[in-house]
């Protein structure tokens, strides 16, 4: 689940990254962008859900 | 007596208006300008310098120093020559702009103090030896990996700095093409300060300056694990990031590298802007910051069973706001000293930047503190404090690019931010934060370098250019769509990229010694266990019911 979700934090800005050269309009880039984005923040809570199933206070 | 009493009345009156009386505005043709003379060496023997008798006697006024006596001549014999009189002028243009780079890192490096004391003050008694012991060594830990290696990888291919009489010998950046463009990703050249002619007056002055800003970004990381974080570990943690993860992104940024030149390579406005480091500095520690909450857990107390946030108060508020105080007072330091210079090349805007950080500062401390007064009825303190500081934040990237009106809108937005962020953090993502830190370097770090792709006035000329496109930065409001492209595609790279980088490595140190400190440790308090002393050994520490 933790190597998932770093994944696919790091996925997102792969995608970012590939607007540059998949598209030349801005608004697609900036659609790109923003979906990199917001895949990047998926991944986070994916790893903060990871470790909060095994929280110090759960115990 | 009342005969006096008229008399005076009138003598002011009179006084009054006399002194409201313009200027005579009657005006004569202006005498024709005389056609200019070239000026020539033989110009130069006539200029009168100071008797030596006269400045025998000493100079009480100051007009006697610093005259044509005090010109260097290259040859004795000839005498001052025009040569000499513009390499004088010429060397008084980069002096001013090496003492100003100078004087605003030694602003910056004080910084360290602020950031010790409000760490500190928003932990608890019992940990205080320990916090402050990881803030003043992460100054010297970050600078030894950052001379070892980071500054090579985050400057070694700048290039030329104009405003310091440009640097030649870093001129190394190792690249990938990607899309036919080349992708700059690390520098080469300087390392030890001795590597491919590093060893270099002007080299020197850029790796104080940047030396400083990294230190600041390591800091961040301390406060959000404070109170459980192992010694070993956070050394460990801080010489990689000042080794790696700061100075990749700051050369992707600052170095030349790839998201500084998308202008240039892709057409998104003036590449990735970022004037003093919302993004480089304070995004870096904060989301490194937000890796390491979620890795080592929230401390013990903070969450009851059920998941319910408690709060844990800080011991000591009056640090935490003279903290905030020194750190508002080195941010002078931090953006106005980003123009690298005082003379030339537009830096007279030196006064707009340091404005616009004031301005900003106080709208976000205004804003956090309105926002608390009116959800909770009471004017925080510490969130208060913490709403300057994301006001700072947030208006360190485009303190440079936009006008005073659009600093204070910043500032605000940022001071509630800050607040919502906090509460985000702490009830809906469960990461215990002891003071703030992703909230206000994190969240809003990102907010000041969005900022820069909406509100850049295309008003500032640093030179006529920046980031190698002709034009000044312009943001979406004032009709440059790609600019905020480019800055969030830096947004992306701090998220995806400066999060995942140094989470793997948390994962490493974590294998190695082990992140977080046993619970018995924590319970007593890191002083005596990690420290071998307590912070406040003539103090009787009472244990509160939530604190543990």
């Amino acid at each position: 689940m933790i190597l998932v979700a770093l994944v696919i934090t790091l996925f997102g800005f792969i995608v970012s990254v590939l607007s540059l050269g998949m598209a030349s309009a801005i608004f697609v880039r900036l659609a790109m962008v923003i979906a990199g984005i917001a895949l990047s923040f998926v991944g986070i809570g994916m790893l903060t859900a990871a470790y909060g199933k095994n929280a110090v206070w759960r115990k | 007596m009342m005969k006096s009493y008229w008399l005076c009345v009138t003598l002011a009156f009179a006084s009054f208006a006399w002194g409201q009386t313009p200027a005579s505005t009657a005006t004569s043709p202006p005498a024709a300008a005389p056609a200019p003379v070239a000026i020539t060496d033989s110009d130069l023997k006539s200029v009168e310098t100071p008797k030596a008798e006269a400045r025998a006697k000493g100079d009480p006024d100051g007009s006697l120093t610093g005259t044509a006596a005090d010109v260097a001549v290259a040859d004795s014999k000839k005498g001052m020559t025009i040569g000499d009189l513009v390499n004088q002028v010429g060397q008084n243009k980069i002096a001013i702009n090496f003492v100003w780079t100078l004087i605003a890192g030694f602003l910056v490096m004080f910084m360290q103090a602020g950031f010790a004391i409000v760490e500190t003050g928003l932990c608890r008694a019992k940990n205080a030896n320990h916090t402050m012991m990881m803030n003043f060594t992460v100054y010297g830990v970050g600078m030894l990996s950052y001379y070892l290696i980071g500054f090579a990888i985050q400057m070694g291919g700048v290039g030329a700095v104009a405003n310091l009489g440009s640097m030649p010998v870093l001129n190394s950046e190792f690249a990938i093409t990607l899309f036919a463009k080349p992708f700059g990703i690390f520098g080469q050249n300087g390392f030890f300060l001795m590597h491919s002619g590093a060893y270099d007056v002007a080299v020197m002055v850029v790796f104080l300056f940047q030396m400083v800003f990294m230190d600041t970004a390591l800091t961040i990381v301390t406060g959000t694990a404070a109170e459980r974080w192992k010694f070993s570990a956070f050394i460990l943690t801080s010489f990689f990031m000042g080794a790696f993860t700061y100075p990749i992104f700051a050369n992707w940024a600052w170095g030349g590298g790839w998201l500084a030149n998308l202008g240039a390579n892709f057409g998104l406005g003036h590449g990735y802007a970022d004037f003093a480091g919302s993004g480089v500095v304070h995004a870096v520690g904060g989301l490194s910051a937000l890796g390491m909450g979620i890795l080592i857990g929230p401390r013990l107390g903070k969450y009851d069973r059920k998941g319910n946030p408690n709060a844990i108060p800080g011991h000591d508020i009056v640090l935490v706001l003279t903290g905030c105080f020194i750190l508002a007072f080195g941010w002078f330091g931090f953006n106005p000293g980003s123009t690298l210079g005082a003379s030339g090349n537009g830096n007279l805007r030196i006064g707009s930047i340091a404005v616009n950080t004031m301005l900003a500062g106080m709208a976000g401390g205004f804003g956090a503190m309105l926002y608390m007064w009116i959800r909770y009825g009471k004017p925080d303190a510490s969130m208060s404090g913490n709403g300057l500081l994301a006001g700072l934040v947030a208006i360190t990237a485009p303190s440079g690019f936009v006008n005073p009106v659009c600093s204070v809108i910043i500032g605000v937005i940022a001071g509630v931010l800050v607040c919502l962020a906090v509460e985000f953090f702490d009830k809906v993502m469960k990461v215990d934060d002891p003071v703030g830190a992703i909230s206000v370097h994190g969240v809003n770090g990102l907010w000041g370098v969005i900022s820069v792709g909406l509100f850049a006035d295309g008003r500032s000329n640093y030179g006529g250019s920046w980031n190698g496109v002709n034009g000044s930065v312009t943001g979406l409001f004032y009709g440059d769509p790609g600019q905020l492209v480019a800055q969030l595609m830096g947004v992306s790279a701090l998220v995806g990229f400066v999060f995942t980088l140094n989470f793997v490595f948390g994962l490493l140190v974590e294998f190695m010694v082990g992140q977080r400190v046993p619970a018995k440790d924590e319970l007593e308090g890191l002083d005596l266990p990690e420290m071998g002393a307590l912070g406040y050994p003539e103090f009787e520490l009472k244990t509160r019911a939530v604190g543990v």
